[in-house]
């Protein structure tokens, strides 16, 4: 029993160990990446995959997230007298919250997956013994291109989620809920800052590395395999989606104690 | 003597006094030891792998002839041992160190090991992207044609890997592996899954190689004459252990019961005691009802 517990605890300090270095080593190669003309064409071409391909889905994550919140916060405020202000908490909950999450954890799906199975697959069939054979680094010509592209698009596809959520969300209540839309945007603008929307964006770029990080790691650490490429792709998205769950609180809290801070200043300067 | 070479013959005689690399050594494992977990895969493997030559090792599956060729180009790296590339110790080198090392070394996989994302073509072209910028693409088109020829498959530039049968598959690999004319070749199991003629066409063009620019192979098979028309040396693994070492007379006169099973290709009476004791010789191992609904 104790020996077994000792044999586990070793086992997750030595993943934990093997992926910590495997993150430095794609960071470092990301750096070393972008001064290489060789790596533009490569994140050019994960950009179409990772981005391009995802907008649609994103987008109709992002337009139900809102149409979502309205009909479901609708009766809460109509009991108060509020329906009026119905735009500030989809607007809010869309744009600092719902909007990056949900659409990250979509992104970690779609291209999560997609990205364990390749070099998964690579992994098992030994291409990726080929290219280190050749004398290239595989993390530098596989992994950072994928976790620029996912770094400079996650927090460009949030935006598109953001968007649709916040069209969404008025087209129901305008529509569907009969809110007047004049007092619904007047509030919404009172209620919602540029910090909010700024938040939102800046989660998507920590998402977008974590679930390209992990996700490459999973497919990198990949066992041989039908089944261990498929086990590999629900432990990138197990693995993902709790990642991106920390790290929103991280950010949450941190944010908040970064705008109770400088909150007093805001007067200030504006 | 310039600072590499000093500092190879530094390593080298750091490593260990007496077992100072040969000149004419391209590549040197050192009591080379490898273990996954419990298992001991290769145990004190001492071999030097002379330069200009065709060197074969053959031995029985699992035996760990794929892992001692990877140990060759570190894409494993030992558990206890070293290794040398032309005098200088390399086992001890960072990935990034090793990637030079590498670019002396051609590696024809199992498997072929081609990327099924790319054309036959840019397989052949990867490597040279990788390493530097192609500004004449006519030259590089007349390479890639040579290396196909080679192999006997020009005019199949833009398939995919996809679309080509195991054997094309593995002669494309081949290609690709002597794109950069390496001065090392490592095949694993070069003429596996290869028609007759193919094979011998792959074991003239392992010659081939060695003859006109002096390559240095190193040769994993289970394929007996091809052994037997390409190589300098053979080399038996058995059970992680060197068990024969000689020219292809010595190997066909050699006393040792499990070398001569080998090559003649005989089951051992120990194999033969454990199939009838699990009913595998007196019963085939599915009955035609098996199959039925």
């Amino acid at each position: 029993m104790i020996m077994a517990l000792g044999m586990r605890a070793i086992n997750i300090v030595y993943n934990a160990g093997q992926f910590a270095r495997f993150a430095w080593r794609s960071n470092m190669s990301c750096v070393s990446g972008c001064l290489r003309a060789q790596t533009y064409p490569l994140v050019w071409t994960q950009m179409n995959i990772i981005g391009v391909h995802s907008v649609p889905v994103i987008m109709i994550t992002g337009a139900f997230v809102g149409m979502t919140l309205a009909v479901q916060a609708y009766d809460q405020l109509a009991g108060m007298g509020l329906e009026e202000h119905l735009g500030v908490l989809i607007n809010i909950s869309v744009v600092k919250e719902l909007g990056p999450v949900l659409a990250a954890v979509m992104l970690a799906g779609r291209i999560g997956g997609a990205l364990t199975a390749e070099l998964g697959t690579m992994n098992v069939t030994e291409q990726i013994d080929a290219i280190r054979s050749m004398g290239i680094d595989p993390v530098r010509y596989l992994v950072a291109p994928r976790v620029l592209a996912c770094l400079l698009l996650t927090p460009l596809l949030i935006i598109y989620a953001d968007l649709m959520g916040v069209v969404g969300g008025a087209m129901v209540s305008f529509w569907y809920l009969g809110i007047n839309s004049q007092a619904y945007w007047d509030f919404s603008a009172y209620g919602v800052e540029m910090w909010d929307v700024g938040i939102g964006v800046v989660k998507g770029f920590f998402f977008g590395g974590a679930i390209a990080v992990i996700s490459c790691y999973k497919g990198f650490a990949c066992r041989e395999g039908a089944q261990g490429v498929g086990q590999a792709c629900t432990e990138a998205f197990v693995a993902s989606f709790m990642s991106i769950l920390a790290i929103d609180f991280a950010i949450a809290v941190i944010a908040k104690a970064i705008y109770k801070t400088f909150w007093p200043l805001k007067g200030l300067v504006g | 003597m310039d600072l590499k070479q000093e500092t190879s013959v530094k390593n080298a005689h750091s490593a260990n006094g007496q077992d100072m690399p040969k000149a004419e050594e391209a590549v040197g494992l050192r009591k080379l030891c490898k273990r996954f977990a419990d298992r001991v895969v290769l145990a004190n493997i001492d071999l030097s792998i002379e330069k200009g030559k065709t060197t074969v090792i053959i031995g029985p599956s699992g035996c760990g002839k794929t892992v001692l060729i990877k140990h060759l180009i570190m894409l494993l790296r030992p558990s206890s041992g070293e290794v040398f590339f032309q005098g200088q110790r390399i086992d001890d080198l960072r990935e990034n160190d090793l990637a030079k090392i590498r670019t002396h070394f051609g590696f024809l996989f199992q498997a072929g090991a081609l990327f099924d994302s790319f054309t036959v073509s840019e397989n052949i072209i990867f490597p040279f992207r990788q390493q530097r910028k192609i500004t004449n693409w006519d030259e590089m088109n007349h390479l890639v044609q040579d290396k196909l020829a080679m192999v006997g498959l020009d005019g199949f530039q833009n398939y995919y890997p996809a679309n080509l049968s195991g054997g094309q598959q593995k002669r494309v690999a081949l290609a690709r592996a002597i794109a950069m004319d390496p001065e090392v070749m490592l095949y694993d199991e070069p003429t596996t899954g290869l028609d007759p003629i193919r094979s011998d066409i792959i074991n003239e063009l392992v010659l081939k190689l060695q003859r006109e620019i002096d390559v240095t192979s190193v040769v994993v098979t289970h394929d007996m004459n091809s052994a037997y028309k390409i190589a300098d040396r053979i080399i038996m693994l058995h059970k992680g252990k060197i068990v024969a070492d000689g020219t292809a007379d010595d190997i066909r006169n050699h006393p040792h019961p499990v070398v001569q099973q080998f090559i003649n290709g005989q089951a051992s009476e120990e194999d033969l005691a454990v199939l009838r004791m699990k009913g595998g010789m007196s019963r085939p191992q599915f009955e035609p009802e098996d199959f039925r609904d």
